[in-house]
């Protein structure tokens, strides 16, 4: 798979046939911030590649740019140099419209800190982004109890996130990144707040999505175990790319790692 | 395999809309119900001013017709009896209407043909306008225009060249007065003067002769009294009898059916309460008062005597007692005292409300120039308030906002769901404030004048403000949400989600 990783040479969703499709890629990503007169650059020119169907972790101590990184894949934030292609569109082309569009039906966002509407029940959080889309009330009833159903959450359909623990508010906050059939999934650590047990629950549910419905997982974490059900795994330092690499080779790290 | 293609995101549903605010204000009830509060005070604020002049307007006019109406005998008394002014002829025909007793009585003493008479009382409305233009002036602009004239003398002084030239270059001076007459129009005015004088003269002479007459029939029917004034006194209340044909023959109009009987009606009573002031000057008289409020004789004085006429069984014992002191109290009794008692309680009621509505009509709206610039203060300071509240609301939801945006909401649909909110709050707000702001109008207003106005209040006008006053205040609450939630509409939804 490595050869995937690199960027510049030949794409196109039928080189590789249809497994390889490359679902993001981004040229020379480069993000600089203002902040009180002070130059702060965040990315420094990142060049990667991700294949529909994969499941990669994305790694890097706090302040390497990680977060920036998943801004700008997932279209809400936009670069000061490069470009972002999702599906061979360039983000920067796009109008207002078309970005929203793109926000509520290829992508599906998972914050660390769920991000849940508070004043709504986990069904009308699920139905928000298919009301947006134009799906008609009773089908998005419908589909956001099935939804809720897969991450195991039918019978609290009407409760609100207060009600809830933080495990069951990211399962919410799950189905409705799913709500209208997203091709990729951004998770940006999310089991980082979350206890062992419940941490595992959304994992399996991550994987399960990945596995059964090939949805690409792009999943900024520092959990291990997310780390070993991966396809690869990449480490972002200082802005920049620092390493990737596929499971079977980090396995071996890890566990040497683990052995300190 | 999913292929991307991107498409243009649809609009969401209104209902849909619509729900998602106001499940977000339900969540939210205390933070709204402060916004709600604020918007409340300032429409208030607005609608108890815009109530309490419109009353005061209302008031005002009514108070003027019914000072008017009680007014008839002191009207008659020195119309039978002086001829009156220059101006104040000019001043009754500009404002009278056309073929009224007055206009008719006017037409006979200037010896006018219908269409002389409209000539002249257009002629009078003209100057009337002149006298107005000079009364509202502040003195110096006036000294400076007019010198000290008055009157009808505002326009002889005019009418001298040298004099006429400084009114002009004044005029071009003071950019703030403006003066309604074109220049031709004025001209022509000031020509017609000598006419003027002459329409004047005739009917001054006219009415000279006719009090002439009148006093000639009064000293022959009431040789017995002091002066002229008391042979009035005595004869108006048969103005609806013999002494009203007197007046009819030389040549006043004076209506046998609908002024007359008023006329006799009030010079009658007027008759009556001087009667009655001139009581307690017996002894014994003021002893009862006295004693039944428990001061001594001496403090007695009328205004306490009518206030224990009030009561009937009192006004029984003081008709007794009047009679023993040996007063005249024929026509006089219990029930006539107590009327009369309320009578000037009414009469007091009036002058009170004259004396507080003396601002009213002026300025913007009739609010008065004062209450018009608070209005605009509150609107500002309400402007302010909510702006701020809708800014502090917006801010704190930046977080919604950026996860709305992710989950494929429009920058639209964000604004609309502030505007929508603001707007709820507006309505609620507003409606609250305008009860509440009327209410309080009212009630200060009742307390003002008293109940006996209540049918002059116009409440189909106070509607319309409290109407006015919501919308108003709706409409400021939509402006200052439009600002905030462009902006946090506009915000790439990381940058909502960094701002916090």
């Amino acid at each position: 798979m490595a050869e995937n990783i690199a960027t510049e040479q030949g794409q196109g969703p039928d080189k590789n046939g249809d497994e390889k499709r490359i679902i993001i890629r981004t040229v020379g990503l480069k993000k600089t911030y203002m902040m009180k007169d002070v130059l702060t650059q965040a990315l420094r020119g990142v060049d990667v590649a991700i294949d529909q169907g994969e499941f990669i972790s994305v790694m890097g101590p706090s302040g390497s740019g990680k977060s920036t990184f998943f801004n700008m894949i997932g279209a809400l934030d936009s670069p000061t140099v490069g470009r972002v292609f999702i599906d061979e569109v360039d983000v920067a082309q796009l109008t207002a419209e078309e970005l929203a569009y793109l926000r509520c039906h290829k992508i599906g966002y998972i914050f660390q800190s769920y991000n849940l509407i508070k004043y709504m029940t986990a069904l009308e959080n699920v139905t928000t982004p298919m009301a947006f889309g134009g799906v008609l009330p009773d089908e998005a009833r419908e589909r956001g109890m099935e939804i809720l159903d897969l991450v195991g959450l039918k019978d609290r359909w009407h409760h609100r996130p207060i009600e809830m623990s933080g495990g069951q508010q990211q399962r919410v906050a799950i189905a409705r990144s799913l709500a209208n059939n997203p091709s990729v999934l951004l998770c940006d650590e999310p089991t980082a707040n979350l206890d062992v047990n419940t941490g595992q629950e959304i994992i399996d549910i991550l994987v399960r999505l990945n596995t059964e419905k090939g949805v690409t997982i792009i999943c900024a974490t520092h959990d291990h175990r997310m780390m070993n059900i991966c396809d690869r795994l990449m480490w972002i330092r200082d802005g920049q790319i620092d390493r990737i690499a596929n499971r079977e080779d980090v396995h071996i790290e890890l566990a040497s790692i683990d052995g300190e | 395999m999913k292929v991307i293609n991107i498409d243009n995101q649809p609009w969401l549903s209104l209902p849909r809309t619509l729900k998602i605010t106001t499940d977000g204000i339900r969540y939210r009830l205390f933070r709204a119900s402060v916004t709600v509060a604020v918007i409340t005070v300032a429409v208030a604020f607005l609608m108890n001013i815009l109530a309490e002049s419109l009353i005061k307007r209302a008031v005002a006019s009514d108070t003027r017709e019914r000072i008017q109406k009680a007014q008839l005998n002191s009207i008659w008394a020195s119309k039978l009896t002086s001829p009156g002014s220059p101006e104040s002829i000019i001043v009754e025909t500009a404002t009278t209407e056309k073929g009224s007793d007055l206009y008719k009585e006017t037409q006979i003493f200037a010896k006018f043909d219908d269409k002389a008479m409209e000539e002249f009382q257009a002629l009078a409305k003209d100057i009337n306008y002149i006298f107005n233009f000079f009364e509202n002036l502040d003195y110096a602009k006036r000294r400076d225009l007019i010198h000290t004239s008055e009157g009808v003398d505002i326009l002889r002084y005019l009418s001298d060249p040298e004099n006429y030239k400084t009114f002009y270059i004044g005029l071009s001076r003071y950019k703030s007065i403006h003066f309604g007459m074109e220049k031709e129009e004025f001209d022509a005015l000031l020509a017609k003067l000598p006419e003027l004088d002459a329409t004047i003269n005739t009917i001054l002479e006219a009415r000279r002769e006719a009090n002439a007459k009148i006093n000639a029939i009064l000293r022959r029917d009431y040789p017995n009294a002091n002066n002229d004034a008391e042979r009035l006194a005595m004869a108006l209340p048969d103005a609806d009898k013999e002494f009203g044909d007197s007046i009819r023959s030389v040549g006043f109009v004076f209506d046998k059916e609908t002024v007359a009987p008023e006329l006799a009606r009030q010079a009658q009573r007027l008759q009556y309460t001087t009667r009655m002031k001139n009581s307690i000057k017996d002894r014994p008289v003021r002893q009862l008062i006295a004693q039944e409020a428990n001061i001594l004789p001496a403090d007695v004085n009328d205004v306490l005597m009518w206030n224990f006429l009030n009561d009937k069984d009192f006004a029984e014992k003081y008709l007794v007692k009047m009679a023993d002191s040996g007063q005249d109290i024929e026509g006089l009794s219990a029930d006539l005292l107590v009327d009369l008692a309320k009578g000037r309680k009414e009469a007091e009621a009036l002058e009170r409300a004259e004396r507080l509505t003396m601002d009213a009509g002026r300025g913007f709206m009739g609010l008065g120039e004062r209450l018009a610039w608070l209005l605009f203060v509150s609107l500002l300071v309400c402007g302010i308030g909510i702006t701020n509240a809708m800014m502090m609301s917006v801010t704190e939801r930046f977080t919604e906002i950026a996860t709305l945006k992710c989950l494929g909401a429009l920058d639209g649909f964000i604004m609309i769901m502030f505007v929508l909110e603001s707007c709820f709050m507006g309505v609620v707000g507003g409606t609250i404030g305008a009860i509440i702001g009327a209410l309080i109008g009212l009630g200060r207003m009742l307390s003002a004048f008293g109940v006996n106005f209540i049918s002059a209040i116009p409440f189909l006008d106070i509607l319309g403000g409290m109407l006015v006053s919501v919308i108003l205040g709706t409409l400021l609450a939509a402006i200052a949400a439009v600002l905030p939630s462009w902006k946090a509409a506009r915000l790439a939804p990381m940058e909502a989600m960094r701002v916090e």
